[in-house]
């Protein structure tokens, strides 16, 4: 008799929590129904990093309602099974528009022709995908081979100007296999070891994680005794690196002919930053997160019927708190250093 | 060294996950020959062994109390590394006072660690209801908090990297004081000492067994299955909360992505190199220690050989699957039968060489 | 024995009647409150079918699995290393479409028996050997392919993108397009597999020894059924579902990674658990998990509708959702113990 009514006692607290889980919401829903707003379909990743993070909050802050959007969120909780999903939710619900985030670069044809059946147009961010180009409309991304390109023109820069003329013996800590942030930064810094003659002594992932980050230098570190540079593909990484580098009794820091090691690093987060500011960090090249108002005024655009360019860059900086090296030239295009000051990252968003 | 032949000649039934161990760490003698060397840097002991020991720390204490949820319920407890995470994001955001990053302590440790342990204690709360009282099967109840837990951490932490950058914290993941060895070891060798004695001095680890094998006769004994479970539960989530704690003091921050991440998978698999049964009952706790030890020794070698991470599970496969066939009743009777005296030989030359290195 | 066999048929009854209430509660609840958004167009139904049709095929062998007493934990890995095979022979090796999909369905055949060799004649647990296999899987699968494949075979794109739309029931959107409801291939096989799998499971003398093993193993043995072989087979065919799930997955995806599929052994595990089998063995139904399944999906549909939960409130409001259904589940299965007991 008790579980009885402890059963019927949950039934109820199902429909309570349905009801105002999916209710209260829904109610906003209806208010926004009006035809002044423009809804968008916005498919993210997941939350797996602070770089993403900050990406949704500016994507959310930049489609508010005040602006004039009714913004519909999907995390695909780092599935790519969760985001095709979402995309044929988004059709079923009739929006305006679809933002997607792809998880990876293949498997998009059969979603994305759904989408354009529908005669939606789909916009991609942060990395294109190898679906048909008539497929979507316009994507916006990190050029992440320009990034490891700067950042080892920087190194090489650098190097000079130090007028260092020993070996250059460095390890890669990559990011997480299969990623485009990875292919890309894995590929430039290929290229470059084998064009300035550099020593690659190891060459493994570290998943962007500080913890897994510290475990494989560590494993490096007891292998080979002659490191002195170490490229890690993301701040988290670096930060594991450095800790690393520590408890082996050797010290981070700009000076090679010291026996210091050099950290180059990615992302450009506000811990990232920090360290970059003290010095621990030689250079840390940007991946900008902040899609948001450069995704609104596309959307903008496209409702007043303008075109879009189909494949833009977004700009990207890179920071040092030294000051040897003021620009760094890549395939004949020179990009500018800022150096770091606490000024310039009190003003950063994120 | 002196610690493993100690249990070996203390307990037959470890013989097998020992030998596992030897095996690890007797193929990196030969493939990194510098493999057992340690020195002492900056005064702390330096060397891929005591990375073993180190890094095996968290595993080795969650599997302390996977063991013993696993030998009471005879089922798993997935939750462990979400519980992790969810501790070690309420300790650091004390810590932090909520914002993302600081230098200096908002709240003393010691009372940021009891938090963390106490919203462990809250989900081995849950869990042990669920699985006691609701008597809904441990995997399933446990599939509940492995959802949430992760995002009650990312919640928490407000789905950002919450650092503490303070030596004061870190003192649990590294050194303290002069000490040479690192923190994690003593944490887990004090874990194991308790666990030990409390099972050696109460009837716990009696009644555990009892309601493992049979949870009916066990009731008609007179003993309460539902409350030994329970105990059960909240033991596995309190150790996977001190476990979390060690995880984020190592990087002085939460990452609540990533801490534990798969952990569960990796102590259920210490459970079983240690020779327990799954389906509960019987159980070792120190073979539980050997297998955790095994896996960390199994993962830094394979980093030592230089080998890419994503490639590392085929050869744990293939260690468990010989570890696992090993143990399985069939091959054991086989060997017992007819290759019990080959074996033995076998294993003292093994042993006495691994010994004399 | 016949108590027992009343009690079981009872149980199974109930959890199937509890199951198929909660999806239509919960699917009437949707259209109620998402009705404006669309949520009760017939789209969207179909898409809970074409979004999980892989899923679908390795729960109702998942289910087998359960009710035999067993678990395969490995099914998620064996599909990222199915999609990861079948992306490189198209791909890389040229193979057809035709051929590499019936290499992969044979490496599963060959991969259950492996497994199911392991659980029955040596004896060991199936959480350990599955366990084993999932990192054999994941492993393999990044040995295979460090990078991502992109499936552009034509034949294979073809058979996976052949619409087949029914002819009413359109409807007009925004943009002027008339949307007719459609399906994929995928979901007619996860169908047939499904059906299949319940009348063999019901009715040929295989299922029912099934069924006798995970309710009491001994007593199986001593009515003389060879419990071995039939385990082994078990596990064989077990493999053999999980790799034509795999290839329907990659059919939806299109794409390899090593990272594909994961956690798709607890969306599996959970959907069987909804759709009411136990995973003590002896009781269990595959039209339950199927519906296990919907219910999973349409509580992730009421997520994606809702489009302004943050990646952790998903995670907390999925787990708050999952709970409820196995709480009422385990509430109505104390009560009903409880009832028969009297």
């Amino acid at each position: 008799m008790k579980t009885r009514a402890l059963a019927a006692g949950l039934w109820g607290l199902l429909a309570i929590i349905l009801l105002s889980a999916c209710g209260a919401p829904a109610e906003t829903g209806e208010g926004v129904s009006d035809d002044s707003l423009i809804t968008v379909g916005f498919s993210q990743v997941g939350a797996e990093s602070d770089w993403r993070t900050s990406c949704t909050n500016s994507v959310m802050e930049a489609f508010s309602e005040e602006n004039g959007f009714n913004l519909i969120f999907s995390d695909a909780q780092q599935k790519q099974e969760n985001q095709i999903k979402a995309v044929r939710d988004f059709i079923s619900q009739d929006v305006d528009y679809i933002i997607i985030d792809p998880i990876t670069e293949s498997g998009w044809d059969q979603s994305l022709k759904e989408a354009s059946d529908a005669g939606i147009p789909v916009i991609l961010v942060d990395r294109a995908v190898d679906a048909d180009e008539s497929l979507y409309t316009a994507a916006i991304g990190s050029d992440f081979e320009l990034e490891g390109k700067k950042a080892c023109a920087y190194l090489k820069a650098y190097l000079d100007k130090m007028s260092y003329k020993g070996e250059v013996n460095i390890v890669d800590i990559q990011g997480t296999i299969g990623a485009s942030a990875t292919i890309g930064r894995s590929k430039a810094f290929d290229d470059a070891a084998k064009k300035y003659g550099w020593n690659v002594l190891a060459q493994e992932t570290g998943e962007f994680t500080q913890a897994k980050g510290q475990e494989v230098m560590e494993s490096i570190l007891k292998r080979h005794d002659n490191v002195n540079v170490v490229y890690c593909e993301n701040d988290n990484e670096a930060f594991g690196v450095r800790d690393a580098i520590e408890s082996a009794g050797k010290k981070v820091g700009n000076n090679i002919e010291k026996g210091e090691i050099i950290l180059l690093s990615f992302d450009t987060t506000r811990a990232g930053l920090t360290e970059t500011l003290n010095g621990t960090i030689l250079v840390n090249t940007e991946c900008n997160p902040l899609y948001g108002e450069r995704l609104a005024s596309m959307v903008k655009t496209l409702e007043e019927g303008g075109t879009l360019e189909k494949h833009t860059y977004i700009d990207e900086d890179q920071y040092s708190a030294n000051e040897l090296v003021k620009s760094v030239t890549v395939d004949g295009k020179t990009y500018p250093v800022t150096i770091l000051t606490q000024e310039i990252l009190d003003e950063r968003p994120y | 060294m002196k610690k493993l032949s100690f249990s070996l000649s203390l307990n037959r039934e470890l013989i097998l996950p020992v030998f596992c161990l030897l095996t690890v760490l007797l193929i990196n003698l030969v493939k990194t020959p510098d493999f057992f060397d340690i020195s002492l840097t900056n005064g702390a002991y330096y060397g891929f062994i005591i990375d073993i020991i180190n890094r095996g720390s968290e595993l080795a204490i969650i599997s302390v109390g996977m063991t013993l949820a696993v030998s009471v319920s005879g089922g798993v407890d997935i939750s462990v590394g979400a519980v992790a995470a969810l501790s070690a994001a309420v300790i650091t955001n004390i810590l932090s006072g909520g914002e993302a990053a600081v230098n200096e302590l908002h709240a003393p440790i010691l009372l940021a660690i009891g938090a963390g342990l106490f919203s462990a204690l809250l989900c081995g709360i849950w869990n042990g209801f669920l699985v006691a009282r609701l008597k809904i099967q441990p995997m399933v109840a446990t599939l509940i908090l492995y959802t949430a837990g992760r995002g009650i951490a990312q919640l928490i932490c407000g789905g950002q990297i919450t650092y503490v950058r303070v030596n004061a914290y870190r003192i649990l993941g590294t050194n303290f004081g002069n000490n040479p060895l690192p923190t994690p070891i003593y944490i887990s060798i004090a874990v194991m000492i308790i666990t030990g004695l409390f099972l050696k001095f109460t009837s716990f680890g009696l009644y555990a067994k009892t309601v493992g094998i049979n949870s009916e006769a066990a009731k008609l004994a007179g003993l309460n299955p539902g409350t030994i479970k329970f105990i059960a539960y909240i033991v596995c989530a309190m150790l996977a909360g001190l476990a979390g704690a060690i995880y984020s003091s190592r990087i002085y921050s939460c990452d609540a992505n990533n801490i534990g991440l798969n952990v569960e998978v990796d102590a259920i698999l210490a459970v079983i190199l240690g020779g327990n049964q799954l389906s509960g009952g019987k159980f070792s706790i120190a073979g539980s220690v050997i297998g955790a030890y095994t896996i960390q020794a199994l993962t830094t070698s394979l980093y030592a050989f230089g080998m890419p991470s994503a490639h590392m599970p085929v050869c744990k496969a293939l260690v468990i699957a010989a570890s696992i066939s090993l143990q399985s009743p069939v091959v054991k009777r086989l060997l017992n039968k007819h290759g019990k005296k080959y074996f033995k030989t076998v294993f003292k030359t093994v042993f006495k060489e691994a010994a004399g290195v | 024995m016949s108590f027992k066999e009343l009690k079981t048929f009872d149980i199974n009854k109930s959890l199937i009647s509890i199951t198929i209430l909660l999806f239509f509660i919960m699917y009437g609840a949707g259209m109620l409150i998402f009705g404006r958004q669309g949520f009760a167009k017939p789209q969207v139904f179909l898409n809970l079918f074409i979004n999980n049709a892989g899923l679908i095929v390795i729960s109702a062998s998942m289910t087998m699995v359960m009710i035999i007493g067993g678990i395969d934990i490995s099914v998620g890995a064996l599909v990222a290393m199915d999609c990861m095979i079948l992306g490189d022979l198209m791909m890389n090796r040229g193979w057809s479409a035709w051929s590499s999909m019936l290499a992969v369905v044979i490496l599963g055949i060959i991969y259950g028996l492996t497994q199911g060799f392991m659980i029955a004649y040596l004896k060991i647990q199936p959480f350990a050997v599955t366990l084993a296999g999932m990192f054999f899987c994941r492993g393999m699968a990044a040995v295979i392919s460090s990078e991502v494949i992109s499936i552009t075979n034509e034949s294979f794109v073809n058979i996976s993108q052949l619409r087949i739309s029914l002819p009413l029931l359109g409807t007009l959107n925004k943009h002027g397009k008339m949307i007719y409801p459609f399906i994929y291939p995928s979901v007619i096989v996860a169908f047939a597999v499904v059906v299949l799998m319940f009348l063999m499971l019901r009715y040929t003398k295989f299922g029912r020894a099934v069924y006798a093993i995970g309710g009491n193993e001994n007593a199986a043995m001593f009515m003389g059924l060879n419990v071995r072989r039939i385990k082994l087979l078990t596990y064989t065919l077990d493999g053999f579902l999980v790799s034509v799930g795999g290839i329907l997955f990659c059919m939806n995806t299109m794409s390899c990674f090593s990272d594909q599929a994961k956690g798709l052994e607890m969306d599996a595990i959970a959907g069987t658990v909804i759709g009411g089998t136990l995973l003590s063995g002896g009781v269990g139904n595959v039209f339950g998990s199927l519906l296990g399944c919907m219910i999973r999906g349409t509580a992730e549909s009421f997520i994606s509708f809702n489009g302004s939960l943050s990646s952790w409130w998903v995670k907390i409001t999925t787990a708050v959702l999952l709970s409820f259904f196995i709480i009422i589940q385990s509430c109505m299965l104390i009560f009903n113990n409880r009832k028969i007991s009297c």
